[in-house]
């Protein structure tokens, strides 16, 4: 009898503990968007180094051009800009006027030499392609940019770079600091603040964690209601959150508690239920290039026959069938969604095991299958990655080639490109759509000896010296439809190498609830995608929800 | 008992630093480039090498330990070359979250272990027994993030009872950061409501992590409890009718709980490192998380000090323990002072 009562009383005591949870609900807060994106590590526009960043670029701060949805750029905060003296290394950029920081004050020619001079200085973040840049301030909207090298698309490569305030930085730089007099030129404070003359305002940052931000209305590209629905307005609150674990995150959707998710690391069963369910929607806004190096200077793939083979011994519509719904297909040197692309071989694309045993005995490795082993790395932890690898090795099989898949951490993956010597066979990469020059990323970036080395050339083949002398060619051609020209001519070139096996173009799907409408303006960069402004929430259809 | 606490800390101090100098060397000898960690993906080869010599990588071992150590003598851990913030900065942002989790999980464990084990064992080899039997059995076999998932799955996807991620609702605001335990610094700013709140956010993850130990500690209990029933002092107090919950929590559990506390002691430090997946899953901003992930990233500084806080928390917890054992079981006090 006694046990029955103790017994109640645990049972009862749980019961209690775990239904108290029954009155907490979220408060409800009308116009706030929460938003999942990666990890934003760096808020600061000079050490902003990554994609993820550059989400939060977008929102908080505007940059000198801006990405169109043809690859090219337009005027944002420079109206205009001109070559200057012919020889492409001094530009001179026309600013806005009237143009606010989130301050109230105007952004003139001083901001902006400011902000190019301590971008360059700190030498962190995007500013790697750009060499050294000197910055002088002709009158309050007219600066001028002198470079180390002759450059025709560096007007393109300022769609990341993102004026800083001058006064109010300066104000708050940390003594002492790396940078003689000026501190820590204000990276600590800019970590958790905003300088910027962006459509939102930071409110708070916890780096890695949360961003909240607010609506500039001072912003000046304003806040038109043209394109939009009736019902569909500008969002005023904004809570980025930081997750990566997408088992919670779709509870948290499916609970309301997530109004939009711009990572995209949905599974397909997670991609089907979002499809399913009436309340959320999927958009497709940029998709990524799947890219599987092979070095070229590490036997077997030194040879370019068997790295042929490779190439048609891979069955692509294996690993793309299961994502084929969602918008997954052929992909090459760049993506089939930039103007200019041109299909690469195989044509169709599809496995050839005759084509690749043709490919395989011109090979000088043709004799001693047997005692080759390919060796293929993806980064630890992404399961599409190792899919990849994992068909090669059946398909390779077939041809009796022995591939050994492994996925070591990120670190020591990446490091390993850092030589030719220690770069595995094969190594599996996911290039996105950078709102920085992206013919410039996909083609010089990845395959020019003065490229961005490391993780973006392990292929390590810079032999063709007429490939090269069309890759610098792009550099020097102030004419961006004569640059579009080569681009087009460079595909061919670049792929009859077969210096990477391209699977598919990894699309990524922003999942939404149904009440969230954008991006209205489909820019499928990096960075634009992800800029707020260019999206709106719809209150009425967010009450009918009871969200 | 002083002079034992002093002679312990000595101990626990060239411990750490032995610690220190270990995984200073570990991380420095792992394959990746930190410097290239810290700048980012478009960042030039020469702006690499700057940052080598930054961060003085391009000294010999001795020298960027002897940096190092330096810097940890003036309170400076460095800075997280993934976070961009002093070490100090974000280990005082995430510690508290993680101490909180596993405070209240250690407390449940402790709470539901001791009442599983005191009746199990007192009960023995009846229905009871079996049923906690075959509970420790299950909650040892299942990891953490398994049962985290399912309890989500069910209290809030299913009957939506508890909320399912995060330290408060995304739309809340925090109180004002007293100590960064969020139910403390709610109470302290007078919010009651958003203590609550705290405090159901904490229920699942907690529960989550504490069902392992309730298992094992219940077990622990009731092997102590059968052990002691028999002792001829027990049998002598039942000859004399001393009541069975007199009996039980003043005769019976002080001798018995000593095996468990031990364990509680070792269970809360392992706690600390190994909360990571029960983190992720529930989304909670954590030291453990923090630890994953500058490991993953390679971030020097901050592997180094992950690694010191959990040398100190096990020192400090064991430390705990044996204060409190020796409280508990005066025999070990009188073999301390030689009697």
């Amino acid at each position: 009898m006694r046990n029955k009562k103790v017994l109640r009383v645990i049972v009862a005591a749980f019961a209690l503990t775990v239904g108290f949870g029954c009155f907490v609900g979220v408060c409800a807060t009308d116009n706030v968007a929460v938003i999942n994106g990666y990890p934003v590590i760096t808020a600061d526009p000079a050490t902003a180094s990554d994609w993820y960043d550059t989400e939060a670029m977008y929102n908080l701060y505007s940059p000198m051009v801006y990405p169109t949805p043809d690859g090219s750029v337009r005027a944002h905060l420079a109206t205009s800009w001109q070559a200057v003296g012919g020889d492409l290394t001094h530009w001179r950029f026309a600013l806005r006027q009237g143009v606010l920081f989130h301050s109230g004050h105007e952004l003139t020619a001083e901001d902006v030499a400011f902000s190019m001079t301590r971008f360059i200085t700190m030498g962190r973040g995007n500013s790697g392609p750009l060499g050294k840049v000197t910055a002088t301030v002709i009158d309050r909207y007219t600066v001028d940019f002198a470079l180390e090298k002759p450059s025709a698309i560096f007007p393109e490569t300022l769609a990341l770079f993102f004026p800083v305030e001058k006064a109010v930085v300066l104000a708050n730089v940390k003594q002492p600091g790396n940078y003689g007099d000026l501190g820590d030129y204000g990276e600590d404070w800019l970590s958790t603040h905003d300088a910027g003359t962006g459509p939102y305002v930071m409110v708070t940052h916890i780096p890695g964690q949360r961003l909240d931000a607010t609506r500039f209305l001072g912003y000046f590209d304003g806040w038109s209601n043209e394109g939009w629905g009736p019902d569909e307005v500008p969002i005023e609150r904004l809570i980025f959150i930081m997750e990566t674990d997408y088992t919670s995150l779709m509870t948290l959707l499916k609970s309301g508690g997530l109004d939009l998710e711009i990572n995209g690391g949905w599974t397909v069963p997670q991609l089907t239920q979002i499809q399913s369910d009436p309340m959320l929607d999927l958009s497709y806004v940029w998709a990524q290039n799947v890219t599987v190096w092979m070095n070229s200077k590490v036997a077997p793939t030194d040879d370019e026959h068997f790295r042929k083979a490779i190439l048609y011994a891979f069955d692509y519509v294996g690993v793309v069938g299961p994502w084929e719904p969602f918008g997954n297909g052929e992909t090459g040197i760049i993506l089939p969604n930039m103007a200019g692309y041109v299909p690469i071989e195989p044509q169709p694309r599809a496995q050839n095991l005759e084509r690749a045993r043709q490919e395989l005995a011109l090979s000088k490795y043709a004799n001693n299958l047997r005692d080759i082993t390919l060796v293929y790395h993806y980064c630890g932890g992404l399961d599409f990655e190792e899919e990849v690898g994992l068909q090669l090795q059946a398909d390779m099989a077939q041809l009796g080639v022995r591939v050994e898949v492994a996925g070591p951490p990120w670190p020591q993956y990446s490091a390993e490109c850092s030589s030719a010597e220690s770069t595995p066979n094969m190594t599996i990469f996911l290039f996105a759509p950078q709102a920085f020059p992206t013919y410039d990323y996909f083609m010089y970036s990845m395959f020019s000896p003065g490229g961005l080395g490391w993780i973006f050339e392990a292929h390590w083949y810079f032999d063709d010296p007429q490939l090269i002398q069309m890759l610098d060619s792009t550099r020097a051609e102030p004419n961006a439809f004569s640059r579009l020209l080569t681009y087009e001519l460079l595909q061919p070139i670049i792929a009859d190498h077969a210096l990477a096996l391209y699977p598919y173009q990894k699309p990524t799907l922003f999942a939404h609830q149904a009440y969230i409408a954008g991006p209205l303006e489909e820019i499928a960069f990096v960075g634009p995608s992800e800029n707020m402004h260019n999206w709106r929430i719809n209150l009425v259809m967010k009450e009918a929800a009871g969200r | 008992m002083a002079k034992y606490i002093g002679l312990r800390l000595v101990q626990s101090i060239f411990v750490l630093f032995g610690l220190s100098l270990l995984i200073f060397s570990i991380a420095r000898v792992v394959p990746g480039d930190p410097a290239r960690a810290a700048l980012g993906f478009l960042a030039s080869q020469d702006q690499v090498q700057q940052m080598r010599v930054e961060m003085h990588l391009d000294k010999p071992f001795p020298v960027q330990y002897y940096y190092w150590i330096r810097n940890v003598m003036h309170g400076d851990l460095g800075k997280s070359s993934y976070t961009r913030r002093p070490v100090t900065t974000d280990l005082a942002q995430y510690i508290p979250a993680t101490l909180e989790l596993i405070l209240f999980a250690t407390l449940i464990s402790l709470v539901f272990g001791q009442i599983m084990g005191i009746l199990a064992g007192y009960f023995r080899n009846s229905w009871f027994d079996g049923l906690s039997r075959l509970v420790s059995y299950l909650g040892i076999a299942t990891p953490s993030f398994v049962i985290a998932i399912l309890l989500m799955f069910l209290f809030s996807q299913v009957f939506r009872l508890a909320p399912s991620v995060g330290r408060l609702p995304i739309m809340m605001q925090p109180p004002p950061t007293v100590t960064g335990f969020m139910v403390l610094d709610s109470l302290l700013a007078g919010q009651v409501k958003t203590a609550l709140v705290a405090l159901n956010h904490l229920l699942l993850p907690a529960f989550s992590l504490a069902v392992i130990h309730i298992a094992q500690e219940g077990r622990i209990t009731r092997s102590s409890i059968v052990e002691n029933l028999n002792k001829d002092y027990i049998t002598m107090h039942r000859v004399h009718g001393i009541r069975t919950s007199r009996l039980v929590f003043k005769y019976l559990l002080r001798p018995s709980i000593i095996p468990t506390i031990t364990v509680m002691g070792l269970d809360f430090a392992f706690l600390m490192s190994n909360a990571f997946l029960v983190e992720l899953v529930y989304m909670w901003p954590g030291f453990s998380r923090y630890a994953v992930t500058t490991m993953l990233n390679k971030d020097l500084n901050a592997m180094v000090a992950v690694v010191v806080v959990m040398g100190v928390t096990f020192a400090l917890v064991n430390l705990a323990v044996d204060i409190i054992i020796s409280f508990l079981d005066p025999t070990i006090r009188i073999q301390r002072r030689g009697g």
